[in-house]
């Protein structure tokens, strides 16, 4: 068998992609060398249903090429095969002849080297631990219909040079963790699906209280299946919501952090994800809330899984304030639709994978804190609910048409929190006429919502975190209840 | 491309080398060329080429088993895998997922239709007819168009240390296409997709075109107004909203709590005239294949016939957990991130054909929408089917023998319910395959009674 000559370093051969590229007469060319390890089990009913031992490894590259952006990855460390698929990638790209030519703005020239800070690195912990603490885990769930646990150990080692000069070794380091529960009742089962994600080494596990929290989980859903009801009252009349920072990250994700993607605004996912309502709006002037609504993007807040120092366009990450005080702030933005925005990247360009091309993403997205206590904003509520935690959710691809469906919730009557449980109270309104709505915001942030975020073609699930205060809304109609 | 008979060395030395240290062991070597055009506002974004050489392994070691899915170069490569599988599969506990493979040797029958001899060079125009596909639907009315186009390309061997052998080779695209007039409201799809690309360049086209026309007219969509309408719903929704009920008629969906067709066989789910079947073998198919992933032969299984559930799909663990036969619908499937795991899973979903015309499905004597696409399907319960969905693009209000477009709804209701009211069948059956349909799902237009439409309240 013939096999062509294997370049051992990955390292070596992205530098080598850099030279390739320019050679054919690239102007910008950017290699990504990704190597990616996961360990994983699976459960059901607390059975092992399977266990992976799965590595990847690869070179993700981009080439600009009179104006028209090409892309191509190998997962063999092979130069003649490096060599055929940029060549492919920039035929490619010079024969799209884009009518606008791709601008990445200023060079960008950062050398560093930064990775997810852990106590005891995942790569140390051996498979019995991490057996015993599946074991715990499935231990919390029993007793349900059906509960799957999953488990996946993954660690990420990343190098990226570009013909600019930048050159960022980094590593990432998730526990990323998820069930599927099912809580039967007599008068129906309820589901959810759970994201339990984690960032950083092993010892997050007992930082975060995970089996504690995964206990909790399970008592609520119980609680949910077996005394949620329908209360046609709520129906009636608008009524005021108070949401906990679950449903809080869930919104701060999708009604805000998505329509504030640079290249949706700009019409670069309309096929897939979709466009943005902030298309028509202006940045700076453009009300869509409340002035109790201040929402942020921050990937520069350790031990989260949008944690990062540098993008994948080796651009230095910091804040990004999207709302302020109910007003259009900022846009996510990476080289590209920063140049186009005139404002420069913000650092949101990430890839999930050596094969993907880094786009606009969130990282951790958020409603900054208020001035309330979680007390103080339920005190005058007269009639309302206490959204702790959704299951189905969706939102158009503008983002502006939003549907929250509750899975634990509760009767608020005359400033207090009753035993009631209300079942199913559904949340559908409009972008606007929610944020709208907020009147108030707790001091208590939390990123309850680790998520993993679906955008680009082909689809790159994304590890991101989402939260705030609890929030109250004033004089919502309810969509539907029961 | 690396020949067959490469790949067939690599697969050959995984089988001897991992026969020695396991009970059972099957090697899948698979390589990979494949190509993306995305663009969008009438421009190309970015030409995308993904050059891929991997090894998948099952093995076996007791009742205890183990995979793994990473890129090789050498047989050396194939060592260090079977070498890492087996270490970590001695340490992991028994499997309650596993009950046998396939141990039969068999001939496997060749499938026409199912490679493109001309995919190469057809790579290399596709951004030439990118650029036709936009100005198509520009032509149509359109004013900006976005989309992406796919071309694949693979070849594989196959071996297992039980018997089995087998090597295949197939090419496919799937083609999305959005036309957008200047406003974010008024939208349309167009959707192709196939084996043979190179052959298909009318056919995108007129996805470009259709994409165009219903772009206009969604022109002037007002608000639609909730309640309860019989729906009509284009193959590109019904094979998300009810080809997923075929496509759960899986074990491994049930036992997951992810299925509604639990204790639902031989019951009447659907009218007489649905039939639907999980059909690795139909002509042009985008996940055809001759063998499923353990050997065992492929064949047509009707899962609903004359609207009763029939049968589920099967690999040899749940044909034998379940007391059945395997249907041959073996497939090595993700479960969680980077993790695979051997399950039953469907190739193509497949629904005959109906026999009314659109304009017959469209002559209604009571207020009926059309749903032209939608997006971001999600449940509130598997089991029981609870769920929304939200259509997107062009979508009419069908009343008094008129259209007029309409928006800003959503469909909130039970995906079992709909499909027990599915009322009539079109006579355009399709294949689907796009960001929501991640099924191959061949399927005409359908018309539902009574379904819930719902909006934002505020």
């Amino acid at each position: 068998m013939k096999l062509a000559s294997i370049m051992k370093d990955g390292k070596d051969l992205a530098e080598h992609c850099i030279d390739f590229g320019q050679k054919l007469g690239a102007d910008y060319v950017e290699a990504r060398y990704v190597n990616d390890t996961t360990r994983s089990l699976a459960f059901r009913n607390g059975m092992l249903v399977s266990g992976g031992f799965t590595p990847s490894l690869g070179i993700g590259v981009r080439v600009l090429v009179d104006g028209s952006m090409g892309f191509c990855s190998f997962d063999r460390l092979e130069k003649n095969l490096a060599e055929g698929a940029i060549t492919t990638a920039t035929k490619m790209a010079r024969n799209a002849k884009r009518k606008e030519p791709i601008d990445l703005g200023e060079s960008v020239t950062n050398v560093a080297k930064w990775k997810m800070e852990t106590k005891q690195s995942l790569q140390d912990v051996d498979i019995e631990t991490i057996k015993d603490l599946c074991t715990e885990a499935n231990q919390q769930m029993a007793g349900l219909a059906s509960f799957v646990f999953m488990f996946n150990a993954n660690v990420i080692d990343k190098y990226l040079v570009t013909s600019e000069g930048t050159k960022i070794d980094s590593q990432l380091s998730y526990l990323l963790m998820y069930a599927i529960l099912t809580a039967q009742a007599p008068g129906g089962s309820e589901q959810r699906f759970l994201d339990l994600t984690l960032a950083g080494g092993w010892e997050r596990i007992k930082e975060s209280n995970f089996i504690e929290n995964v206990k909790n989980e399970v008592e609520r859903l119980r609680k949910s299946a077996e005394s949620a009801v329908k209360i046609d009252e709520l129906m009636t009349q608008p009524i005021d919501m108070v949401v906990g920072p679950e449903v809080a990250g869930i919104i701060a994700h999708e009604n805000v952090g998505h329509p504030s993607e640079g290249d949706r605004i700009m019409g670069r996912e309309g096929a897939q994800a979709g466009e943005s309502f902030w298309r028509d709006l202006k940045i700076g002037k453009s009300r869509v809330g409340s002035d109790a609504v201040n929402v942020s993007e921050d990937p520069t807040i350790v031990e989260t899984a949008g944690h990062y120092v540098y993008d994948d366009e080796g651009v230095k990450s910091r804040k990004r304030e999207l709302i302020k005080n109910g007003i259009l702030h900022e846009p996510l933005l990476n080289r590209e639709f920063g140049t186009k925005f005139g404002m420069g990247s913000n650092a949101a360009a990430r890839a999930t994978a050596f094969n993907r091309e880094p786009i606009i993403r969130m990282a951790n997205t958020y409603f900054e804190p208020g001035d309330y206590s979680f007390e103080e904003l339920v005190e005058d509520v007269k009639l309302g609910v206490f959204m702790r935690s959704f299951q189905e959710w969706n939102i158009d691809d503008r983002r502006y048409q939003s549907k929250y469906t509750g899975s634990e919730a509760y009767l608020i009557k005359n400033g207090e929190i009753t035993d009631t449980m209300v079942k199913r109270p559904i949340m559908e309104t409009t972008s606007v006429g929610m944020l709208s709505a907020v009147d108030a915001v707790s001091k208590d942030l939390r990123f309850d919502f680790p998520g993993t975020c679906g955008k680009g073609d082909p689809m790159q699930g994304t590890p991101v975190y989402a939260g705030g205060g609890d929030i109250r809304f004033r004089e919502i109609r309810l969509g539907g209840v029961g | 491309m690396t020949s067959t008979e490469n790949l067939k060395t690599l697969g050959d030395y995984a089988i001897n080398y991992g026969s020695k240290r396991t009970d059972a062991i099957i090697a899948r070597v698979v390589q990979t060329e494949n190509s993306q055009i995305r663009f969008s506002q009438s421009n190309i974004d970015i030409s995308k080429r993904w050059e891929a050489l991997k090894l998948e392994l099952f093995i076996v070691m007791g009742e205890k088993t183990g995979t793994t899915d990473r890129p090789i170069t050498s047989v050396e490569d194939v060592k260090k895998a079977v070498d890492d599988t087996v270490s970590f599969t001695e340490i992991l506990p028994d499997s309650m997922f596993y009950a046998g493979l396939e141990d039969a040797t068999h001939s496997y029958r060749e499938l026409k239709g199912e490679y493109d001899d001309k995919i190469d060079s057809f790579a290399e125009i596709a951004p030439e007819v990118i650029n036709s596909v936009i100005d198509e639907a520009v032509r149509e009315g359109a004013k900006r168009v976005a989309g992406a186009l796919m071309i694949t390309k693979q070849n594989f061997f196959f071996k297992s240390s039980l018997g089995p052998e087998g090597s295949s080779k197939g090419t496919t695209y799937d083609l999305n296409v959005r036309a957008l007039q200047e406003e974010l409201d008024y939208s349309g799809q167009g959707l192709d997709c196939g084996t043979i690309p190179s052959q298909s360049e009318k056919s995108m086209l007129e996805a470009g075109a259709k994409a165009g026309q219903l772009s206009k007219q969604a022109i002037g969509a007002v608000q639609g107004t909730p309640g309860t309408y019989d729906l009509i719903l284009s193959p590109t929704v019904a094979a998300n909203v009810l080809g997923s009920i075929p496509e759960s008629a899986n074990p491994f969906y049930i036992m997951m709590g992810m299925s509604p067709l639990q204790d639902r066989m031989g019951e009447q789910i659907a009218p007489e005239f649905v039939t639907a079947s999980e059909d690795p073998l139909f002509t042009g198919g985008l996940r055809s294949t001759p063998f499923d992933w353990e050997g065992t032969p492929s064949r047509t299984t009707n899962i609903v016939e004359k609207g009763v559930l029939k049968s589920l799909i099967h690999n040899t663990t749940t044909a034998r957990m379940f007391d059945a036969e395997s249907t041959g619908s073996s497939r090595m499937g993700d479960v969680g991130v980077g993790m695979k795991m051997l399950l039953p899973g469907a190739s193509n979903i497949v629904f005959d054909n109906g026999n009314h015309s659109l304009e017959e499905l469209m002559d209604v004597t009571k207020p009926t929408i059309y749903v032209t696409c939608n997006w971001y399907s999600r449940f509130q319960n598997y089991q029981t089917g609870e769920f929304s969905t939200i259509p997107r693009d062009a979508m009419f209000l069908v009343e008094k023998g008129e259209m007029k477009p309409i928006k800003n709804m959503r469909i909130s209701d039970n995906t079992m319910r709909m499909f027990a009211n599915i009322d009539a069948l079109g006579n355009d059956r399709t294949q689907v395959y796009w960001w929501e349909v991640q099924t191959p799902t061949v399927i005409s237009t359908m018309r539902i009674r009574d379904c819930k439409m719902t909006a934002a309240t505020q």
